[in-house]
């Protein structure tokens, strides 16, 4: 059972990510800040990152950054969870390192299907 | 004496006192029913995001059946998840929002005294994208208090319904208009459907409904309009509206916007249309406007040959190999006068080194480094 560690602070989005990945069959363990989100990418090895951009203590850039440079997490994929479309943010992002970039309003699914798309582009 | 100013002193201090304890009562209650809300809320709550993340598939009539009070505590929040989700999740509790009567509710609040309720009765029918509350919406966007109408317009910019565009565009005609950027952005959101009425509105009286319906035929990508606002830019009466055309031909992204810009950076138009046109040019992305381009590069005008240098450096590989074509044939002829690369280049070969150097720093596709800045090492390299 593959781990995603899911970096949101809106209780909402997290629940509803969390149910719905959990309901794929995922294991979900959730941040709710950047630093716990750096905290709990050491205790818990994930397979994959949902990761907020905006959030308090560590913008999700960042996390994104620091992440990429530890040996445990510099492959694992990133997937940006964000209400920032522009150009300009998008760029930022995979600079940082992302892996994909979801935009919030996003559908629930769709994020589900773009998990599954990355750790099987891992895999393979 | 001594004993009214001792009642005085009594009959205050029971004022304080009693005041201090109506205080800590009221914000005993309030706490005590935000609790009792919050605890009615969760059940619901938990509900609604389980039947959001399966995409409806099964809840609804749960959350239909749901005791008002119950729902009304949770319905905020479930609120304001509609503006975080899309797809089958955000249709999904729509649909719960809809049986559960909350857009009937909102179209009877539209017309309330109160003009928070308004506006929020104007949201909650943006979010829930009712098409049949268009109507009610464009009637406020002559409300007298402006937040309502910044509000009714977000909500329907949501909607997206194009019958909308003749009412937001004869909103911008009054003593106190709305955002032009709002409007703008809410005018494309409405679809290229909306691109008949706004190449209409382009001969309306007022300068700004004019330059609004321009940046969102641009935002469109309206290409089907690029002879109407050719003619804006040749013909209006307002420099800032030519501008604003000049700017949107090249968003636009058209060839046939060539010949107009090619046309606006020519002598004898005001500075800042021509550089307004030759920055067109670099962002139409086509290497047909390349030589007027050059041509600009020596303008008298600091701003004209400036954004003519930055077009070219933004047009990718012929726009890049344009300026550098500049510095090779000044340093040739530089050398055959016998001055020598030394010498301060020209003021376009000025403009071209600066382009060039920023290409080399900038993301641009097909820039290759040109060297540090100089004439010298320009030419070398």
């Amino acid at each position: 059972m593959s781990t995603i560690l899911l970096v949101e602070d809106d209780p909402d989005i997290r629940h509803v990510v969390s149910y719905k990945l959990t309901r794929g069959g995922f294991r979900v363990v959730e941040a709710t800040d950047g630093l716990a989100a750096l905290r709990e990418a050491q205790d818990s090895h994930p397979d994959l990152v949902i990761l907020d951009v905006r959030m308090p203590l560590m913008s999700g850039l960042e996390v994104c950054r620091e992440l990429r440079a530890r040996p445990w997490t510099a492959t694992v994929p990133i997937i940006m969870l964000t209400g920032r479309a522009q150009q300009e943010d998008i760029d930022q992002a995979y600079a940082a390192g992302a892996t994909d970039y979801v935009v919030k309003p996003f559908s629930p699914r769709e994020l589900q299907h773009r998990v599954e798309s990355a750790l099987h582009e891992v895999d393979g | 004496m001594l004993r009214v100013f001792t009642v005085t002193i009594v009959v205050l201090i029971a004022i304080v006192a009693l005041t201090g304890l109506g205080i800590v009562a009221v914000r005993l209650v309030r706490q005590a029913r935000q609790r009792k809300r919050a605890l009615l809320a969760a059940g619901p709550r938990r509900a609604l995001l389980a039947f959001v993340a399966d995409n409806g598939a099964d809840g609804g009539h749960d959350l239909v059946a749901l005791p008002d009070e119950a729902w009304q505590a949770a319905e905020a929040g479930a609120l304001g998840l509609l503006g975080k989700l899309r797809g089958e999740a955000h249709a999904a509790l729509v649909s719960v929002f809809l049986r559960r009567g909350t857009a009937r509710a909102a179209l009877r609040d539209l017309r309330s005294r109160s003009r928070v309720r308004r506006a929020r009765a104007a949201q909650v029918l943006g979010d829930l994208e009712v098409r049949l509350a268009v109507p009610e919406l464009c009637r406020l966007l002559t409300d007298r208090h402006g937040e309502v109408r910044v509000v009714a317009v977000r909500a329907l910019g949501r909607i997206g319904d194009p019958t909308a565009a003749w009412r937001l565009i004869a909103s911008l005609d009054q003593s106190d208009p709305l955002p032009s950027l709002l409007v703008t952005h809410t005018l494309a959101q409405l679809g290229p459907e909306t691109e008949v009425t706004l190449s209409a509105a382009l001969d309306h009286p007022e300068a700004r409904v004019r330059a609004v319906c321009l940046d969102a035929l641009g935002l469109l990508g309206a290409a089907g309009s690029v002879h109407r606002v050719a003619r804006v830019l040749r013909e209006d009466s307002t420099l800032d509206v030519r501008i604003a055309a000049a700017a949107n031909l090249g968003r636009l992204g058209a060839r046939t916007a060539i010949e107009p810009l090619t046309g606006a950076v020519g002598p004898g138009r005001p500075a800042p249309l021509r550089a307004a046109a030759a920055r067109a040019l670099g962002d139409l992305g086509t290497s047909a406007g390349v030589p007027a381009l050059v041509a600009l590069l020596g303008d008298d005008e600091y701003r004209v040959a400036h954004e003519a240098a930055h077009a070219l450096r933004r047009l990718g590989r012929p726009g890049l190999d344009a300026l550098r074509s500049v510095l090779d044939t000044e340093a040739a002829e530089m050398i055959a006068a016998g001055r020598g690369t030394h010498a301060r280049p020209s003021s376009a070969a000025g403009h071209a080194l600066e382009a060039l150097s920023l290409a080399s720093v900038g993301p641009d596709p097909g820039a290759s480094p040109p060297g540090s800045g100089t004439l010298d090492e320009l030419v070398a390299g």
